[in-house]
């Protein structure tokens, strides 16, 4: 041991205690939690014109004429693709600022799992969604100008598969392996309180006649994630600090 | 007997500020020479010769280019640096699984020769 001009005198406690200080150190320098909830927020507010404007654009062929209505079964085809486009592009934005951080700071970071995932999981959500157009996992009313309440009732397992084609509990999913990947215990927990709120929001029928019924969906969780990019922007510890 | 886990010890890595700039690297994936001069609060010429030595060894690369104007180093660890670094950390745990478990069975053998 007589390459280094650093002193030898150090324990193997200590030798282990530096690199866990280290560690804690690089991990703090990596994290930038507050900007994908930020990101995704934004992403959620902006899909409250596209569903209280954008066209239904009848691509699958599920809408049926009436008298002097139309009623389609699915999702609408317009909001499925701005979800679809809008997930890659938050997640390529989300690359770019942690690549740029990482530069800026010297340090890299393992962003890569999870763009990754994230970019699978919207792919997989389209996917999911399409195939539930044409395989509907929930009864479908006899008479589709009924206006009478059906109450519908879903299995687990139904509810898993329709899970995955929600975009906030895809948001979510992906939110485990961001905090996987930055060795994160608040956000583990801030994910599955998530998680858990999107899944009873999910849950919940509304039963409304106005066109605004869909807001309760986007601005829970846009509120939940906002929330979540302030906490994680306000509370973050200096890397120089852990030392 | 056993091989002693202090005869594992590899003198390039068992070393402070090297299992530190190993440390860092190995998180980091890649990192930059400031970064390392700044966590480990050391000079840059104190920072080049350990990465001189670690280079030499071939347990880093290192990288040298610009960000704009600015002049970059970058160092990465290599699979033998993963490799030794791991190799170094479980050498630590078992001395310390050693030296305790020596401090455990000395009293006890105490307590035997009372009775």
């Amino acid at each position: 041991m007589t390459h280094g001009s650093a002193p030898q005198a150090d324990t193997p406690h200590e030798l282990l205690a530096t690199v866990r200080d280290l560690t804690r150190q690089v991990r703090v320098a990596q994290r930038g939690t507050w900007f994908p909830l930020l990101v995704f927020a934004t992403v959620a507010l902006v899909a409250i014109p596209v569903y209280r404007y954008g066209p239904y654009l009848d691509l699958f062929h599920t809408c049926r004429s009436g008298d002097d209505q139309m009623v389609c079964s699915g999702e609408n085809p317009t909001e499925l693709g701005y979800w679809t486009v809008a997930l890659v592009l938050a997640y390529a934005a989300i690359a770019a600022f942690y690549v740029k951080r990482s530069r800026r700071r010297g340090v890299g970071t393992p962003i890569r799992p999870y763009v990754i995932v994230g970019i699978a999981l919207a792919v997989l959500m389209a996917a999911v969604s399409i195939w539930l157009t044409f395989h509907p996992l929930l009864p479908v009313p006899a008479d589709p100008f009924a206006t009478d309440v059906v109450e519908i009732k879903a299995g687990l397992a139904a509810q898993l598969i329709y899970g995955l084609a929600s975009p906030m509990a895809v948001i979510g999913l992906a939110l485990l392996v961001l905090a996987w990947v930055e060795r994160h215990w608040a956000l583990l927990a801030y994910s599955v309180v998530y998680l858990v709120i999107v899944a009873i929001m999910g849950a919940q029928v509304i039963h409304s006649a106005s066109r605004w019924f869909f807001l309760p969906h986007l601005l829970v969780p846009a509120a939940l994630l906002l929330l979540g990019a302030a906490v994680f922007a306000l509370v973050r510890p200096t890397p120089e600090g852990q030392a | 007997m056993a091989d002693h886990p202090a005869n594992g010890l590899d003198d390039v890595v068992h070393q402070r500020v090297r299992l530190g700039i190993m440390t860092i690297a190995h998180q980091a994936r890649q990192v930059e020479f400031g970064f390392l001069r700044t966590a480990l609060q050391l000079t840059a010429g104190n920072l080049g010769q350990h990465l001189t030595v670690l280079e030499k060894a071939e347990l880093i690369t290192i990288e040298k280019g610009y960000e704009g104007k600015r002049p970059r180093t970058w160092v990465t660890l290599t699979a033998a640096g993963r490799a030794a670094l791991r190799d170094e950390i479980a050498h630590l745990k078992q001395l310390i699984q050693q030296v305790e478990y020596a401090e455990t069975a000395e009293p006890r053998e105490g307590s035997v020769d009372r009775t």
